[in-house]
């Protein structure tokens, strides 16, 4: 121990104007944090300025200034190379590992968590009852960042050999995304991410075991390059389709309705897309749906063959849809590009859908009416209802995490922006929000504490209208909801003779008629 | 007498070059052991197997009786490594320097320490980036012995210093030469007369030779034959004899396994009674000269 506070205290004593760049970087996000929480009218600069602007900046810049420390530390007993002094020195291993762990311990990870614990309560919240979301927090950023930056620290001599790294893995990853853009499915792979996280942790930790115990610099930087390639090919040659037909099986029983598909939507049929891809746009209802349940559209693949045996596939694409009971159609998209399209476009084809469906059982289900001023909205956070732009909607400030999966259900009718908006009602009529956050962890991962989470009503779908959501205003009455995941599964829909001129829509370029 | 370096046929190859090839050497405990030889000989590259900086191709080599290869942590807290070209915390002033390295030894001697700093006339507020290469050696060394290295290990030490601070590191060397075993390598070879006890010659990464300095300095001699007329050479002279030359009457060489009566029924063998003969001692310098300029000559 005491040769790990030798270490610590002398990396602390050269490393302190880093140190102080760091947090004062820090404390420019907590500054830009709070003021971001506040109103901003998009049509003021200067409030736009800190809304958007500063806090994208200081979102880079914290990471970025972590990213720098931890480079700086690790390389202050740099170990490539064989002229450092430090290496004919009775260093242990484990005791220089364990002196650059405290180093980011105490300037990373406790200014952080003091940080995160001043937001927390100047959002309102008692930093004392979200200890664990926030350490949880502090470990998330771990095996996400500080793992990588240290192994690539580790094999890197000095500054400007990290910088090539940088470079190298910034190069790297613009051609991973390249090359996803060509890969047939991968748009959407639900639940096969599990390996990313074990192939790249476990690599950044091996390479820091061999290179603080052994110093195996070669062997480090072969390991490297050899996960690199390997998560390429994995991410290239992953069988995505076969891993959504396994997260969806067929089960004619999960899915409690039927799908049809509606008459194209004409309403907007004045386009004419001269763009390079054509947006092909479904309305779909799905009747029948129990009043306790809704049904999500996670993915789909579309599949368009003609008479003279043409056949053209669309690869699974996510897709983001939800179809409610009360809702009457929901409209599905999918590009095809132009010269398919004009190939197509004369003569009847067959449509064949292929859809990736979640089905859920709204439940806890509560009424609960916005009041004005500040509010207190369970299982979200501290919340307001104002104008934001054109919307009147409930902005919210979350701790540590968004809700799991909140849904908001409004009368038309009953909303009370109608007056300000001067909206006709329709008696009935019902709209959706829906609020979700990725997993059941205890905290999602971030620089912040505090989610701002925006609770706005989705428009209606009705074919031939065009009306206005009038929105969330204080004295809305909302049903709150806690939909349940039911199960996965997937349908096949079978549409033949259509025209797929009729359900066109301009993308790019638009020239009206 | 115990060893405190032991190699046996140890072989580095980086790439293609054989920077090593077969080393075996044998330190004796308190030895002040020079490892001699031209740049590019390979004397870096065995001691940064030894200190385990680099791994060894082939071959074994022990270090206080640890294989070098295991030489790390705590290991290496009986060893002061010093070398011309070590990257220092140059960050760092020569008092932090020591402040910083006292908690890595449990034998550190802060006394040592400071008489170390008067000795070698450190500057302790200064920076490390700021002193001279030499005061850099000096506070390197100071920082290398007061913990009382059982082996004190040092790579090309005087390398581009100046006489006196060459002689204040000698100094300060020597003056802990009886606690600890000494194992320096160098390209000069007068700088090491002065102070080693045994010396080893390497070339091209071979071991020519390796032994005591005294036995070295013994068993050469310069001989020069006198003759009343210029005599006749051997066709095959004896093979101890190297570089051996006539010019007129005066016949020269370099006795390598010098012996005054064998050395002097050789010459009678060789050439019949000469008027005169001289054996001179020679100095280092002019021995490892002879035997490179006839190991020049021989290939």
């Amino acid at each position: 121990m005491n040769q790990v506070w030798n270490i610590f205290r002398k990396d602390a004593r050269h490393h302190w104007p880093e140190i102080l760049v760091s947090l004062a970087i820090l404390v420019a996000f907590a500054w830009v944090e709070i003021r971001s929480w506040g109103h901003f009218d998009p049509t003021l600069d200067l409030t736009f300025v800190f809304a958007r602007f500063l806090p994208g900046l200081v979102n880079v810049l914290v990471p970025l200034s972590w990213i720098f420390l931890i480079v700086r530390v690790v390389q202050g007993e740099t170990l490539v190379g064989d002229r450092q002094f430090w290496v004919t020195r009775p260093y242990d291993w484990k005791v220089l590992l364990a002196a650059k762990a405290l180093f980011v311990l105490a300037f990373i990870h406790l200014p952080l968590f003091l940080m995160d614990a001043f937001l927390l309560s100047r959002a309102g919240f008692h930093p004392e009852n979200y200890v664990v979301g926030l350490l949880w927090m502090q470990l998330m950023w771990i095996p996400t960042l500080f793992l990588f930056a240290f192994a690539l620290a580790a094999i890197a001599k000095n500054l400007p050999q990290m910088l090539v790294v940088v470079l190298f893995v910034v190069l790297y990853i613009i051609g991973l995304v390249a090359i996803s853009q060509v890969v047939p499915d991968s748009d959407y792979s639900p639940g096969s991410d599990w390996w990313m996280p074990v192939l790249l942790d476990g690599t950044a930790i091996v390479v820091l075991f061999l290179q603080y115990s052994r110093r195996r610099t070669g062997i480090s930087r072969w390991l490297v390059a050899a996960a690199l390639l390997t998560f390429g090919l994995i991410v290239t040659f992953l069988p995505y389709r076969s891993l959504i037909l396994r997260a969806y099986p067929v089960l004619p029983s999960a899915l409690p309705g039927e799908f049809t598909l509606l008459p194209p939507n004409n309403n907007e049929g004045t386009y004419l897309d001269e763009g390079e891809d054509v947006s092909i746009r479904l309305p779909l209802s799905l009747s029948q749906l129990p009043k306790d349940a809704f049904v999500e559209l996670n993915g789909m693949i579309a599949t368009l063959t003609n008479a003279s045996g043409f056949r053209w596939d669309s690869g699974w694409k996510g897709q983001y849809l939800s179809f409610y009971p009360d809702q009457k159609s929901a409209e599905l998209s999918f590009e095809v590009k132009h010269p398919l399209f004009d190939k197509l476009k004369s003569f009847p084809v067959s449509l064949r859908l292929l859809l990736a469906l979640t089905t859920y059982h709204d439940k806890n289900q509560r009424e609960f009416v916005v009041p004005k001023g500040k509010f207190s909205l369970p299982d979200v956070g501290i919340c307001s209802a104002d104008q934001r732009g054109y919307w009147y909607s409930i902005r919210c400030q979350a701790p540590l995490r968004t809700p799991k999966f909140l849904l908001i259900t409004s009368e038309m009718a009953a909303s009370t922006c109608l007056s300000k908006k001067e909206i006709a009602p329709i008696p009935g009529l019902l709209s959706h929000g829906s609020v979700r956050g990725g997993d059941s962890d205890p905290a999602e991962m971030g620089i912040s504490p505090i989610h701002q989470v925006d609770i706005y009503l989705s428009g209606w779908d009705v074919p031939g209208t065009h009306i206005q959501n009038p929105g969330i205003c204080p004295g809305t009455p909302l049903t709150l909801s806690n939909p349940q995941a039911i199960g996965h599964s997937r349908v096949e829909l079978q549409f033949d003779n259509l025209s797929l001129t009729d359900y066109q829509k301009g993308g790019g370029r638009i020239v009206i008629r | 007498m115990t060893s405190t370096i032991q190699t046996d046929t140890l072989v580095k190859r980086f790439r293609k070059v054989d920077a090593l090839q077969g080393l075996t050497l044998n330190v004796p405990e308190g030895a002040v052991y020079a490892l001699v030889g031209p740049n590019g000989a390979g004397k870096t590259t065995a001691i940064k197997i030894l200190m385990n900086i680099i791994r060894a191709t082939s071959g074994r080599a022990e270090v206080l009786g640890i294989d070098s290869s295991r030489l790390r942590g705590h290991l290496l807290a009986p060893i002061g490594y010093v070398s011309e070209n070590q990257e220092m915390p140059e960050w760092m002033t020569v008092s932090a320097l020591l402040n910083y390295l006292r908690p890595f030894y449990s034998t550190w001697d802060t006394n040592l320490e400071a008489e170390l700093v008067k000795q070698f006339d450190l500057p302790p507020k200064r920076k490390l980036r700021h002193l001279s290469r030499g005061m850099k050696m000096k506070a390197a060394l100071a920082s290398s012995l007061a913990y009382h290295p059982k082996l004190i290990v040092l790579d090309e030490p005087f390398t581009g210093l100046d006489p006196l601070v060459r002689d204040e590191l000698i100094q300060g060397l020597l003056d802990r030469a009886e606690e600890s075993t000494i194992f320096v390598s160098s390209h000069d070879l007068a700088e090491i007369e002065t102070f080693a006890s045994h010396v080893a010659y390497l070339e091209e990464g071979k071991l020519r030779f390796a032994e005591e300095l005294t036995t070295l300095a013994n068993r050469f001699r310069e001989v020069e034959l006198t003759f009343d007329t210029p005599p006749t050479l051997p066709q095959q002279p004896p093979k101890n004899w190297l570089q051996l030359n006539a010019a007129a009457a005066v016949v020269r060489f370099t006795e390598s396994l010098f012996d005054p009566e064998r050395t002097a029924a050789e010459i009678r063998t060789a050439f019949g009674e000469p008027r005169n003969i001289t054996f001179s001692p020679m100095s280092l310098r002019s021995i490892f000269l002879a035997m490179a300029k006839s190991g020049r000559d021989s290939a």
